[in-house]
């Protein structure tokens, strides 16, 4: 009896609030609904702008659809002999993915060997090394940059990969998940005859496989999106990377707003597609290591 | 019975050996690589108390002394006192910085918050479409996002003016109108802070879906069992269990908002009248625009003790003593 009353109890309000049920749902579903929007629209903006003439891009008011789909802005990023693009997505595939490739030998290996080996001084080593490397970028950019020039290495490729072969978080990240693996696996290993080196990169590497997907993914994203060191170490327009490429480009066309519009639909939208298929791994990243 | 228990000893100290050169062989490049670090840390500090310029010959250590003299704390001085052109540039950078964080992290929050909130409590069939939709910003690269804003704010073509135009206001001209200002500031600098408010949000959003669906539901449950209406459920339960959750966003949050650059320099490069320069910008320009080194490191160490002093203030104020 007691038991009927406490559940009709419960019961009943939501049952007289049926109306307001439906039109808090509705509520959400249009403030969601509105974000979206804002969201989305700007990429909609662009797409579409870069399908219209120049002449109707600066028109006031501007057209939300193309008067005259048109494909000539495109054709006149490809024809244009100033830029190459396919030689900018290669200077930035070069340097997103040599640095992935680096970051990722040099986590699994540093990671690995802090969790599962013991030596003198292990601690201190790895607390200035953490520390060394929660020194943000504005601190250290300076003296890099000298170091660069002394070596010759302002406008090369190069000079962009060399400083970021060890990353911190990747460290941390790598010793978590080799504390998980099992030790007796490591020694039937080795009383099998098996080297150190054969130990990472046959039994430990392989049991990594899914924390580096994800600090690949969001390696190559922090690379591919990089601005600021690749403007200062990248000087001479050729050996440039995307996003620096796009901002001289934007600065050498002014007055066309279209042309710039397909510049930046062909810089970023492949890229956008690529991640939003690896979002899974990035999201998972994201909020496993808080790193951006 | 001797002959085994030696094979087994000498087998036993040849693992050990083993180990020991794999340990080394990975350390001692370490050692060298964090040495490296330390020199080029150990270069910052010494920096900034030098007027170092690379294009000066100075002495024969890292090109310090001679033309590019020891200056003591005079860097640090003129920053805070002097009436030159530079340091009131970087003071009024260190003004526009403050402005730019304080804005962006309440305006994130009063974003991701709610948003995050009501994505968790619609059905899994649209959840992951909302979901990728909005992270698409955070997935694009800032100086893609800077031009597509740049399109938008367009003076005569830009969509903002037309929306205002069509609602019978005045069109602004966004990003180079120096006079023009809301609340105190400009609105340059509200336009740049609203295109990294809407590249950033999916990113904490992820954050606290993640945070939210953490929440025991039985807890929730409870609460409105108890008569609590839904608003209570979610300020006196939801809200104080993801508690270190919104420490780290908001710690994150005014870390990359004080360090800001890509979206401003693209933007605005600082203008109008300098009311979007800001700290890293300034930094920048200093060193690599005017080759203004010393003056630079100068610069970078203030920014690094503000954002370190934030993020501790952050971490005493939200730090919590339980967990559940």
């Amino acid at each position: 009896m007691a038991v009927n009353t406490l559940s009709a109890s419960v019961v009943q309000p939501r049952k007289s609030f049926g109306w307001g049920r439906f039109l808090g749902r509705f509520l959400i579903y249009f403030v969601l609904t509105l974000g979206l929007s804002f969201t989305l629209l700007p990429f909609v903006m662009m797409i579409l702008s870069s399908f219209k003439t120049n002449v109707e891009a600066l028109r006031v008011p501007p057209t939300f659809w193309p008067e005259n789909f048109t494909l000539e802005n495109y054709l006149k990023i490809f024809n244009d002999p100033q830029l190459p693009l396919l030689r900018f997505y290669g200077n930035s595939a070069f340097v997103a993915i040599f640095n992935v490739c680096s970051t990722l030998f040099t986590s699994s290996l540093i990671g690995y060997m802090f969790a599962k080996f013991e030596f003198p001084g292990k601690k201190i080593l790895f607390g200035w090394f953490l520390t060394l490397m929660m020194i943000p970028t504005q601190i250290t950019m300076i003296p890099s940059y000298l170091i660069l020039a002394k070596l010759g290495l302002i406008n090369s490729l190069w000079g962009l990969v060399i400083f970021s072969a060890v990353d911190a978080f990747g460290i941390f990240m790598m010793r978590q998940f080799c504390e998980t693996l099992p030790t007796e696996l490591l020694d039937a290993a080795r009383i099998d005859g098996a080297s150190e080196w054969q130990i990472y990169w046959r039994i430990v590497l392989p049991q990594l496989g899914a924390p580096l997907a994800t600090l690949g993914i969001l390696g190559f994203m922090g690379n591919w999106n990089a601005y600021l060191w690749p403007m200062i170490v990248l000087q001479k327009i050729e050996v440039r990377t995307l996003p620096v490429i796009l901002t001289w480009f934007n600065s050498t066309h002014t007055g066309q707003p279209a042309v710039v519009m397909a510049a930046t639909v062909l810089i970023v939208v492949p890229i956008l597609i690529v991640f939003m298929f690896f979002q899974r791994w990035i999201v998972q990243g994201f909020t496993m290591t808080g790193f951006k | 019975m001797k002959q085994t228990l030696d094979r087994s000893r000498r087998r036993h100290s040849g693992l050990v050996i083993s180990k020991r050169r794999f340990v080394a062989s990975v350390t001692v490049p370490l050692l060298l690589y964090e040495a490296l670090g330390i020199f080029v840390l150990a270069w910052a500090f010494v920096l900034m108390f030098f007027d170092y310029s690379p294009g000066r010959l100075g002495g024969p250590i890292l090109g310090l002394g001679g033309s590019n003299p020891f200056v003591g704390l005079g860097n640090f001085i003129e920053m805070f006192s002097g009436d030159s052109v530079q340091a009131g540039l970087f003071r009024a950078s260190l003004r526009n910085t403050l402005i730019f964080a304080v804005a962006v992290l309440p305006l994130n929050l009063a974003i991701t918050l709610p948003l995050a909130w009501l994505l968790e409590s619609i059905g899994n069939r649209f959840k992951a479409l909302y979901r990728t939709i909005y992270f698409l910003p955070v997935l694009t690269s800032s100086v893609g996002v800077a031009l597509i804003w740049m399109s938008m704010y367009d003076p005569q073509a830009g969509w903002i003016n037309a929306i205002i135009r069509a609602f019978g206001g005045t069109p602004v001209a966004w990003l180079s109108d120096p006079r023009a200002g809301f609340a105190g500031v400009s609105v340059a600098m509200w336009a740049v802070i609203i295109a990294y408010l809407w590249q950033d949000y999916g990113y904490n959003m992820v954050i606290f879906i993640a945070a939210l669906q953490g929440v025991p539901q039985e807890l929730r449950e409870a609460a409105l069992i108890d008569g609590a209406n839904s608003w209570q459920a979610f300020t006196r339960i939801t809200l104080p269990l993801i508690r270190p959750t919104m420490l780290f966003v908001c710690v994150m949050t005014m870390l990359s908002s004080f360090q800001v650059f890509d979206i401003i320099q693209v933007m605005t490069n600082g203008g109008p009248n300098n009311q979007t320069q800001v700290l890293m910008l300034d930094i920048y320009k200093s060193a690599f625009r005017y080759q203004n080194m010393g003056w630079a490191a100068a610069e970078s160490f203030v920014l690094f003790l503000i954002v370190m002093g934030v993020t501790l203030f952050q971490m005493r104020v939200l730090r919590t003593d339980w967990e559940y």
